[in-house]
């Protein structure tokens, strides 16, 4: 059949002659085809570009368990394979059979032809389909680099190593030290423990009150106006790269797709990315069933441990194409104009700023306690706190989704560590180690609140796995991170990243010495711990608790959710939560440090509108 | 070489502090010690030189903050320590008075006006050499009011919990500071009004609109309630949390206010009160009707400050809530005379307003006539309160300062500890620091002495023969003698439980009676 699959999807009426013509000139553009552009930016649905083909006659075929010639596929490179959606597999009856979704690709045609000197005989496959098989069959090179690039060219900074041989016997040496000293002068080794945890729980938290004031110091700051924003000329906005890494997460899709609509960015500037595990069937087979267009483009990541979204992320990459480039979660609703005001921010901010951080926070912030109380915690967190260590010029950790990069200086910082459980807070730290500075933008994404508290406690065990990961990591040259990000930095680091997972392991023993003593009067706690002790450790608990609420209760301002000062009082409820987490987190570090704790999303039954900026 | 305004305003200071420091050391040359300041010397010097439970006098000595500031000087000098710290407090709150002022108004006018009045204003050289807290009262009175003042402005979250921790610091500095939480209850309600998005002007349409819509008035109330949880958390947390710990290491949840072993204001204020009514020459105390009328007398400027701040109803009632605060202290504290500090508040809420608002007015001129002519009034004004002060210590600050002549009213309190000192090294005298704590400040060894903040002072009590050499008894005289078991009574009633100890007078002033213990069997 000689018939030209572009004409024929005008002629069934999917596709209008007006964006026939703006497709055709996107892929010479982009050196893409057709089909690609057709299916992945939003012209016409998998469903429909499918029946159109049926109702002419190509049957498609199941290719999955095809099989392949090494041989053949040596001679393909995977980018071009991907650009075409199309993939010779094996040389049969002296042709060469090549998967493509359209047909009447005569650019793939050709360049099979001169490649193997055979004619093409061709199979037509869902283009889902023929991305999974090549990302599978050519991908390796490209896996392998994304989880090893890192360590190749910057070891220190690669998490593959959990603790280095110093840090062991640092360790060890700490724990004999103590255990000697509890053996031989049991009551000072306790007391001498006893102030030196309630101090430092006492100064850690001083410290996050004193970002939290320095950061709502400038609440009203706008890094980027409205009329910032309407001086863009669309034109002239860069190709932006958005990158999606999802697993299992098959009921989002529709979602993921209404607000990735709803972004106030040129689409065809928009170079969106799914990544899909290879083994994710469901989610592959949610986009493959959409009834309406897609606006994304997906990659599927071929299997290799560890199984981490910063492996997803660094496989991405490799086919990125846009100048900028930021991540978001399949759940994610992004202000409308957040990349414009990137865009703006970058173009106001010095050369040496490679990344900016959005504000995260919840569109389920009602929905139960939990909700309400993670909300008060993002709150502070993104609105006071990282504004705090930016003024500071403290490293900042970076939030899991909506940092935006400038794709060269991710690329020369070796990318995300795929080792790291928590790499975008190890990216932060390692942008300020090479002189990068991090800024924060007034535009906020809107997030699913883990509704649920074994879910909860799975990821918040990922996140503080991840602090104590990132803090070992850079923590293995202490001089070196003080020659790198100044000694402000380095307390900074410590007492933010360092600081954060040691007081919620901690939290509990005071709690349960603080109950002891004065529930139960344990006169143990009475005659092991002089007054004076008891009296300091006392007073840095109730302190630091009353502190740390408090500076949860500030959080609400800026966002005006007053309804949820009152929650921040159960918050000393809510860190035991962290303390467990904390635990499990440790215990995982040691055991199954690379084992990324899966979040389930999609709980909410809260409706999540887009957050449309005016 | 020019200088730039922060270096001169930093010599400034430095010209003030040394200004201050020679005046407090001349005074106290002369003798004049005020009861807070000896008070402070002789908990430091437990704290330093005692034996026994020294992390009580530590942690339940109030207030806490001005105590621990006079605690940082004393390494320089003890008895010098109050002086050295109001001194250099007292110039510090001047910097911060004039950064706030230069970074809003350019007329160097007004700075110099300030200056006259921390030169020469008798009351904050009273609160400058006096060795007294009023310093710290003062300045985290003006932190607190100005932070309040730019939440006004900005509407951050930053200023309203700056304000919220220099108020926790000024209950710690003097706790009825509580009470003004008090008068802000309503405050806050029009704060919350008046930030509402409403094209209503006026306040009290504003809270009419508010309250007929569902939605405005859902959001006020829990803006409102936002607010006051802001604001008064970190106070109310503080004061449980301090009364807590007194609970526990006293048994009492008012140990630091009620206790004449926590505070020095207890007994002070009290008899100061009961002298001056009961005396020959009965002088007419404060009436709760003339209070505020007082203050306006005393500081004419927050007449122009009020007027200042006409146009806006609740920033107008910012600066009248002090006067409530005053009258509501008056009526409770109906016992008590009102210290000056309670009337300085007002000069610095006065130069408050003239930061926020000297630039508004058209014709400056003319309103720089009147600020010099008000200012000095408030000169003599300031000179009036003390001198005709019906508390000793202001009294007595003003007339040593213009009379120069040796201040002789601790004499006695210096007599006895030198007496004790010239006592044999290694005897021991019994005391109660509640009402003898001047002589515990001045006598040099405080080891030598059994104080109640030692475990074995209830022992030595019962029987001091087994611990002490020496009983310092308060005479019927001393107008403290009902504050302390070590009496005139205590004698005879120990006499007959150790009918074989014999006690001799050794050294008697018109207040104390020190005892020797003679052990006859």
């Amino acid at each position: 059949m000689s018939i030209s699959i572009p004409e024929l999807l005008v002629n069934d009426g999917f596709i209008t002659p007006g964006d026939q013509g703006k497709i055709h000139a996107f892929a010479a553009r982009s050196g893409s085809s057709y089909a690609k552009i057709a299916l992945n930016f939003g012209y016409i649905s998998r469903k429909n570009y499918e029946r159109s083909l049926i109702n002419a006659g190509f049957v498609f075929a199941p290719v999955r368990e095809e099989a392949f010639d090494i041989e053949v596929l040596k001679k393909i490179e995977l980018k071009f394979a991907n650009d075409h959606v199309a993939l010779p597999l094996r040389i049969e009856n002296n042709k060469v059979v090549t998967l493509m979704t359209d047909p009447s690709n005569q650019l793939f045609i050709d360049f099979v032809r001169f490649t193997y000197d055979l004619e093409p005989e061709i199979i037509v496959a869902r283009d889902l389909d023929i991305t999974w098989l090549s990302h599978k069959l050519l991908g390796e090179k490209y896996v392998k680099s994304s989880v090893y690039e890192l360590l190749r060219r910057d070891p220190s900074s690669s998490a593959s190593i959990t603790f280095t041989t110093p840090q062991l016997v640092f360790i060890f040496a700490l724990i004999a030290v103590t255990t000697i000293g509890l053996v031989l002068r049991f009551k000072d080794t306790s007391i001498i423990i006893n102030v030196i945890i309630s101090m430092f729980f006492l100064v850690a938290i001083i410290f996050k009150l004193f970002l939290a004031l320095v950061g709502s110091r400038f609440e009203l700051h706008q890094a980027v106006t409205k009329s910032d924003v309407r001086n863009i000329v669309d034109d002239e906005l860069p190709q932006y790269t958005i990158l999606l890494p999802v697993y299992k997460e098959d009921k989002l899709i529709k979602k993921l797709i209404w607000n990735l609509q709803s972004l106030d960015y040129p689409r065809e500037q928009l170079d969106v990315k799914l990544l899909i595990e290879e083994d994710d069937d469901k989610t592959l087979q949610a986009v493959q069933n959409l009834d309406f267009p897609a606006v994304f483009e997906v990659i599927v990541v071929p299997f290799h441990m560890p199984k981490t979204k910063p492996k997803a992320c660094n496989y991405g990459l490799h086919f990125s194409k846009g100048k900028y480039l930021t991540i978001y979660d399949a759940e994610d609703i992004p202000d409308t104009d957040q990349l414009k005001k990137v865009v703006a921010l970058f173009a106001k901010l010095p050369e040496r700023y490679i990344c900016i951080q959005s504000a995260l926070n919840y569109f389920n912030r009602n929905e139960n306690f939990l909700t309400r109380m993670f909300t008060l915690e993002y709150s502070y967190w993104f609105d006071y706190m990282l504004p705090g260590l930016d003024t500071l010029d403290i490293p900042i950790p970076l939030g899991g989704t909506s940092n935006h990069f400038k794709m060269d200086a991710l690329i020369e910082l070796g990318a995300w560590d795929p080792f790291n459980v928590t790499e975008d807070a190890d990216l932060g730290v390692r942008a300020y180690a090479k002189g990068y500075k991090v800024a924060i933008v007034n535009s906020t994404t809107y997030e699913e609140a883990n509704n649920d508290p074994l879910n909860w406690i799975r990821q918040r065990s990922r996140w503080i796995k991840g602090y104590m990961q990132t803090y070992l990591v850079h923590m293995r040259n202490p001089a070196t991170l003080i020659r790198k990000i100044g000694f402000k930095g380095f307390l900074g680091f410590n007492f933010f990243v360092g600081a954060t997972s040691a007081t919620f392991l901690v939290y509990p023993l005071l709690l349960a010495i603080f109950i002891s003593y004065l529930v139960f009067d344990l006169s143990t706690i009475r005659t092991l711990f002089p007054d004076w002790v008891l009296f300091m450790a006392i007073f840095n608990l109730m302190v630091g608790n009353i502190l740390m609420i408090y500076v949860n209760m500030m959080a609400v301002f800026k966002r005006r959710y007053f309804e949820l000062i009152l929650f921040a009082i159960a918050n000393p409820v809510y860190w035991l939560m962290h303390s467990a987490a904390a635990y499990m987190g440790l215990y995982q570090l040691i055991t199954n440090p690379f084992y990324w704790e899966k979040t389930n999303h999609g709980l909410s039954k809260v409706n999540n509108p887009t957050n449309v900026v005016k | 070489m020019r200088i730039s305004k922060s270096q001169y305003l930093f010599i400034l200071t430095v010209m003030l502090a040394v200004y201050y420091l020679v005046i407090g050391i001349y005074l106290n040359h002369l003798g004049y010690y005020n009861q807070e300041s000896i008070f402070y010397i002789e908990k430091t010097k437990i704290i330093f030189e005692g034996l026994g439970n020294r992390i009580k006098v530590m942690g339940l000595t109030a207030p806490l903050l001005p105590f621990y500031s006079t605690f940082i000087f004393s390494l320089i000098n003890t008895y010098l320590a109050p002086v050295m710290a109001s001194a250099i407090g007292t110039a510090i709150l001047f910097y911060i008075i004039a950064r706030a002022l230069t970074s809003r108004i350019e007329n160097d006018f007004y700075l110099y006006l300030v200056l006259v009045m921390f030169f020469f204003h008798p009351g904050i050289i009273y609160a400058a050499c006096s060795g007294k807290a009023i310093y710290l009262v003062l300045t985290f009175f003006f932190l607190f009011f100005f932070n309040l003042l730019k939440f006004y402005r900005s509407n951050t979250t930053f200023h309203v919990s700056i304000a919220s921790i220099c108020l926790v610091t000024l209950i710690f500095c003097d706790y009825r500071f509580i009470w003004l939480t008090l008068f802000f209850v309503p405050l806050v309600l029009a704060i919350s009004i008046q930030s509402l998005n409403l094209g209503e002007k006026e306040s009290i349409f504003r809270l009419f609109l508010s309250f007929n819509s569902p939605s405005l008035r859902r959001k006020l109330i829990s803006k409102t309630f936002a607010i006051y949880v802001i604001l008064f958390i970190l106070p109310v947390a503080s004061v449980i949390c301090y009364k807590l710990l007194n609970l526990t290491h006293s048994g009492d949840l008012n140990y630091f206010i009620e206790s004449p072993y926590a505070t020095w204001s207890v007994l002070v204020d009290k008899l100061n009160f009961d002298i001056t009514t009961v005396s020959s020459n009965y002088q007419l105390p404060e009436l709760p009707i003339l209070v505020s009328l007082r203050v306006i007398y005393f500081c004419p400027l927050i007449l122009v400050a009020i007027y200042l701040f006409r146009e806006s109803t609740y920033q107008a009632l910012t600066i009248l809530t002090p006067f409530a605060f005053i009258e509501f202290l008056h009526i409770k504290y109906d016992k008590l005379f009102l210290n000056y500090e309670y009337y300085l508040i007002f000069l610095i809420l006065a130069i408050l307003c003239l930061i926020f608002k000297a630039l508004t007015v058209k014709n400056q001129f003319i309103f720089k006539v009147i600020l010099t002519a008000v200012v000095l009034v408030q000169l003599y004004t300031g000179y009036i309160f003390l001198n005709k002060s019906l508390i000793r210590d202001e009294k007595r600050f003003i007339t040593t300062l213009i009379g120069q002549k040796p201040n002789l009213d601790q004499g006695e309190s210096m007599e006895m500890a030198g007496f004790i000192n010239s006592l044999p090294k290694d005897s021991h005298v019994l005391m109660d620091d509640a009402i003898a704590y001047p002589i515990a400040a001045f006598t040099t060894n405080i080891r030598r002495l059994t104080l109640p903040y030692q475990d074995l002072f209830l022992s030595a009590i019962e029987t001091p023969y087994r611990y002490d050499d020496y009983i310092l008894i308060a005479t019927a005289t001393n107008p403290y003698t009902g504050y302390t078991q070590l009496n005139n009574k205590y004698l005879p009633a120990i006499r007959t439980v150790n009918s074989g100890v014999n006690y001799k007078r050794v050294y008697v002033t018109d207040n104390w009676i020190l005892y020797k213990i003679i052990t006859i069997q």
